[in-house]
């Protein structure tokens, strides 16, 4: 597998080479195309290595620990690279965070904000996605200047490009035809959390080339949460011989549309992405279509149990826990849940319930 | 709906829940308690509050199978649902009253026994545990058909509401308020107004009603008057002394979050306003000896309203405002039956969480000048997450750009079993203290 540049080394690559503006970009679902089209390198900020020694000045300890790291990073100036920040509305403590960062924290980075509608997909939802789409865009060339459209065009398809590359990724995992253990498969596709698309989409297509071929015959889970930190979890799946053959993990799988969507206009190609999104709490996704995805990756992977793998504090994931997983139980798949902060270094216990866990579902 | 239990409730309505509620105070016995030297009189119209209250969930009781039932949240548009005759029930509200009767870690542990986690908001818990056991200090909460949920407050009441609405495979109604992290735009009204206007036919075969519009308007006529009384009566406490204390306002706003848009909310407020405003002609306190005035920001910890009433009137001080109260002030009173949609939308978006916190800072400053206050007390809830983030900055900005002294008290609305009694003590005396100097 060709070895990753730091991220950090890569950023400053980007700015001074390609004189593109990077901006830090807080979970989870925004409309990535429109900045790549306007030369912006998002760069997501969901578990930076740190200890926390200055968010909690502005945040109480019961905040979550993505929330929290977000904040230490621009407060331990590490941000300095920046050119400005995108808060998605993902949940109450990144909506109050945003606020603070933006009237509070004397950042002078410019900062924006993008609502996505969290009701149902009606027609008044659809529009006004459309409208945040135009209303970002407009604020995007008051900083940054005008928007090719043509841009935009390519990189929707870009990004649709991308789209089926990961498909078809997640696909051969599931049939169980890619040879990755879970460490490395998901080291690629989180890359895309800074790459620029220009070189994200050639390392998937050569990963999807090199690592094709028959992967490890171990027992399948898929992996539900935030995101699958820390890598530990991963590399003790890989050890106990269980691979993670799907994902409804919000920094990875929920944020993989059904299917690419084409159209001639680019806002509406991306409008259809966004509600053909898998469920996703952080939306509002009602419980039996939770459930429903759920169960048809597992059945689609072969997957023998479902691992809640829940950043501590995160309310979107804890309410929707007890009653998905007491429907899968009650389908006869095994489920574990497991709640623990980002970066933690896993615990005895963890480790003792995943090696059970392991051995039931053998 | 059930002719039966249309019967039934009507007769309970007109003529039954009076007469047992009646009894009921005979045979009770009354626990009077001991006048509190640092009190003044109390309040004649807390008792017709206790009435109104006792009679909204005793009558839930029987609303079911009778009316369309709903269970709404505090920040819901619920004009919208009154004009289709809905009985309205507020979980938070029921929330409430678990937690100031000492019943909500019990209750809690219910949901947590049905994987709940303890860190998730304990209205919530309390309301689920409420769901899944039957227990409640009310007798039994009505079964619902619809749930409606404004993101408005915070995004939790969805997430919770989602559990409700899969308990009980009923639908559930969400409205979405996009938050302000910059001034309102004619955009994000529109879409607002849109979504009232989707939602109209669903309430329509659930209810079984058409909707009425004049009806509409008359609701949004009479929630615009209960919100400015509502207004007036906590404006009565700019005066020295105050003759409330902000601990009876948080039991004297239960008809405005949950009656709110019905004759009997107006009515209450208008009686309860006569009698403030005569005690603030006569000079009687809420308190024997006002030396101090203080704001409030966050909901109650309703475990705790009558002891911290109680140390703090020992030391002279007495909550004149609160950001909680003042919630259903700020903006409800923009209804304007000329634009009925557009209005609810901005009303109903423009309220203090769903606002940037530049605006709960301006409004915050507004307060503490207009009651005078000296000093600010701020919960920093565990349950509330959007209330709570940004408070510590909050207090930083208030102490530099007023000089205002402040402490926080780290605990929770319903769930004592985090609140820390030494802790809160130690926090408290330094507050006192420096509030002397």
């Amino acid at each position: 597998m060709k070895e990753l540049v730091t991220r950090r080394e890569y950023l400053i690559e980007q700015k001074k080479k390609k004189g593109r503006k990077v901006f830090g970009v807080f979970p989870a679902q925004y409309p990535k195309e429109i900045l790549w089209a306007m030369n912006v390198l998002p760069v997501e900020i969901w578990d930076p290595p740190l200890t926390i020694t200055h968010a909690s000045e502005h945040l109480q300890p019961y905040i979550c620990s993505v929330a929290s790291l977000g904040l230490e990073l621009i407060m331990q100036g590490k941000c300095e690279l920046l050119d400005g920040f995108l808060f998605p509305h993902t949940c109450d403590s990144i909506q109050n965070l945003a606020s603070i960062v933006h009237d509070y924290l004397g950042t002078q980075k410019p900062c924006y904000f993008f609502h996505h509608p969290t009701a149902s997909a009606t027609a008044s939802a659809r529009a006004f996605y459309r409208e945040q789409l135009t209303g970002l865009i407009a604020r995007l060339e008051e900083q940054l200047g005008p928007l090719d459209k043509s841009a935009l065009e390519e990189r929707v398809q870009q990004g649709q490009r991308i789209v089926r590359v990961l498909s078809e990724l997640y696909d051969l995992r599931a049939r169980g035809e890619l040879d990755a253990s879970n460490v490395e498969f998901y080291k690629i596709i989180r890359s895309g959390e800074y790459l620029h698309p220009d070189d994200f989409l050639p390392l998937l297509e050569d990963f999807l080339s090199s690592a094709r071929g028959s992967g490890s015959s171990g027992k399948g889970v898929v992996l539900s949460g935030i995101l699958p930190n820390p890598l530990e979890m991963l590399a003790l799946l890989d050890e106990l011989g269980v691979r993670v053959v799907q994902d409804d993990l919000l920094c990875c799988g929920r944020r993989l549309p059904a299917s690419a969507r084409s159209a001639h206009d680019p806002l509406q190609a991306l409008t259809d992405s966004y509600f053909v999104m898998p469920p996703c709490t952080t939306k509002n996704s009602p419980m039996h279509a939770r459930v429903n995805e759920l169960l048809y990756k597992t059945e689609q992977s072969n997957a023998r149990g479902v691992i809640f793998y829940i950043v501590k504090f995160c309310e979107p994931e804890l309410f929707d826990v007890p009653q998905v997983s007491g429907e899968l139980k009650r389908r006869g798949l095994a489920t574990l849940v497991i709640d623990c902060e980002v970066n933690q270094n896993l615990t005895g216990q963890m480790v003792t319930r995943v090696e059970a866990f392991a051995e039931m579902i053998s | 709906m059930s002719l039966m239990k249309r019967f039934r409730y009507q007769f309970m309505k007109d003529l039954g829940a009076s007469l047992i509620m009646h009894l009921s105070r005979h045979t009770r016995r009354s626990h009077a308690r001991k006048p509190n030297p640092h009190f003044g009189p109390s309040l004649k119209n807390t008792r017709r509050l206790k009435q109104i209250m006792a009679r909204h969930y005793f009558l839930s009781r029987y609303a079911e199978g009778a009316k369309p039932v709903a269970w709404v949240t505090s920040g819901a548009p619920v004009e919208l649902l009154r004009a289709f005759d809905f009985y309205t029930f507020y979980p938070e509200n029921h929330g409430a009253l678990c937690g100031a009767q000492k019943v909500g870690p019990q209750i809690c542990s219910v949901a947590e026994e049905y994987g709940y986690h303890r860190d998730l908001c304990s209205y919530a818990r309390i309301d689920l545990g409420a769901c899944f056991s039957g227990i409640t200090p009310v007798g039994k909460l009505p079964k619902p058909d619809l749930l409606f949920a404004s993101n408005n407050i915070c995004q939790t009441v969805v997430y919770w509401y989602k559990v409700l609405a899969y308990h009980w495979n009923i639908p559930l109604i969400i409205f979405d308020t996009p938050y302000n992290f910059e001034k309102i735009t004619e955009k994000e009204i529109s879409y607002m107004v849109s979504q009232f206007k989707e939602m109209i036919p669903t309430l329509e075969e659930i209810s079984g009603k058409e909707f009425d519009y004049e009806r509409f308007l008359s609701i949004i006529r009479s929630a615009r008057e209960a919100s400015i009384t509502w207004g007036k009566v906590l404006g009565t406490m700019k005066a020295r002394p105050a003759p409330m204390t902000i601990f009876d306002a948080f039991g004297h706003l239960a008809p405005i979050v949950s009656l709110r848009g019905l004759p009997v909310a107006l009515r209450y407020y208008q009686s309860l306003l006569l009698e403030l405003e005569d005690r603030v002609e006569k000079g009687v306190g809420a308190i024997a000896n006002e030396q101090r005035r203080l704001m409030w920001d966050n909901i109650a910890i309703w475990y705790k309203v009558r002891e911290l009433s109680d140390i703090f009137a020992r030391h002279g001080m007495n909550f004149v405002t609160a950001t909680y109260t003042n919630a259903w002030v700020e903006t409800v009173a923009q209804l304007d039956t000329d634009y009925p949609f557009e209005s609810m939308a901005k009303a109903y978006s423009l309220v203090i969480l769903n606002d940037n916190l530049n605006y709960r800072l301006e409004l915050m400053e507004r307060l503490i000048k207009e009651y005078q206050v000296d000093g600010l007390v701020i919960h920093s809830a565990r349950s509330c997450k959007p209330y709570s983030v940004g408070q510590y900055d909050l207090k930083q900005l208030l102490r530099k750009r007023l000089g205002i002294p402040s402490v926080i008290i780290e605990a929770d609305i319903t769930d004592s079993r985090v609140y820390s009694e030494e802790q809160t003590r130690t926090r408290l005396e330094a507050f006192f203290e420096a509030m002397e100097h």
